[in-house]
């Protein structure tokens, strides 16, 4: 995610909401149980399990910009993905699905499950285009609502995930400090 | 019927433009709303705009902007198909000029009811005739 230096000192007294003050693992869980039903099909069930992580994942992400600023990350093995977009394609799915394919239907996937999860953000908000490739970094582990499921078997997860480091804490008042 | 289905992802452009064929529209579709003012520069004349909001280029507030500011395509429905679900952007988009908006994940149902609240529902489909589903529906009540 691009940052912008906006100019603003911030003070250590400062208070910005991480997202499990804004938005559940259930929420987010319930979001994406709507988009898999809408868009990879009516009989397609998320299972809240963590599975076991593949080794060659993709992840596929849009970035939210508001007063929370974050990503909505979808992580999964390739061939997963590949799986996914297949089922969103349905019968328009070429026979030999190419690069991009997955890309575009991954993505959108992303999109999709990342507008939800925007409108249930205070707002306004701004929403970037999807991106597909290697998920962004967690800036700030306290900052993240994740959830790990499981479908046809492999494991997904969907990550809101702050994209600001933590802010520092501030010093204790030390009352009996003795002067030196 | 024409219509014309305007969104970036081909995956999504080949979900509406299925769920609209099997209506019985003649679609064609663009990949961003510069591409959109192409086709309809070309002279080609939609009954009905399906428009994507987060696209490269031209988004598609700006296409609903562009399409309302030429006399020529004022008579053009438009409905904005998109995952921007808040409020204030959903009344910016019909204030632009669109007429109805479904949020996306959307149901084929979704789109029939929308089309035939505008009148645009092609009548060699009568109602209850099942075109290709994708189950599950978000509407905002305004």
């Amino acid at each position: 995610m691009t940052t912008m230096d906006t100019g603003e000192r911030r003070r250590s007294s400062d208070v910005r909401p991480v997202i499990t003050d804004l938005i559940d693992g259930a929420t987010v869980l319930s979001i994406a149980e709507e988009a898999w039903i809408a868009l990879v099909g009516e009989d397609e069930i998320l299972v809240p399990i963590p599975g076991e992580p593949p080794v060659d994942i993709v992840s596929s992400w849009v970035d939210i910009v508001g007063p929370w600023t974050g990503s909505v990350v979808l992580t999964t093995g390739r061939g997963t993905a590949e799986e996914l977009s297949r089922a969103l394609l349905r019968e328009a799915a070429p026979e030999v699905l190419e690069h991009e394919d997955v890309e575009d239907a991954f993505g959108e996937i992303a999109n999709v499950v990342g507008g939800n999860v925007k409108a249930a953000l205070p707002g306004p908000s701004g929403l970037s285009l999807p991106q597909v490739g290697n998920a962004p970094v967690v800036r700030n582990p306290v900052d993240v609502c994740r959830v790990d499921v499981v479908w046809r078997g492999e494991p997904v997860s969907i990550s809101v995930q702050g994209a600001l480091p933590p802010l520092p804490v501030p010093s204790p008042t030390r009352e009996n400090e003795v002067p030196l | 019927m024409r219509a014309l289905v305007i969104d970036d992802s081909r995956a999504m452009r080949r979900i509406v433009s299925g769920i609209l064929i099997g209506l019985g529209y003649e679609v064609r579709d663009a990949g961003h709303g510069r591409e959109g003012l192409d086709v309809l520069d070309e002279g080609w004349k939609p009954h009905l705009l399906c428009v994507d909001w987060n696209m490269p280029v031209m988004d598609g507030l700006q296409f609903v902007s562009a399409v309302r500011s030429n006399p020529a395509w004022r008579s053009v429905t438009i409905m904005m198909v998109t995952s921007e679900s808040e409020h204030t952007q959903i009344v910016r988009a019909l204030a632009a000029g669109a007429h109805e908006y479904v949020i996306k994940p959307f149901t084929a149902d979704a789109i029939r009811d929308k089309l035939a609240l505008l009148g645009l529902l092609p009548e060699e489909v009568p109602a209850g005739v099942p075109v290709p589903l994708r189950s599950s529906e978000q509407e905002v009540a305004l």
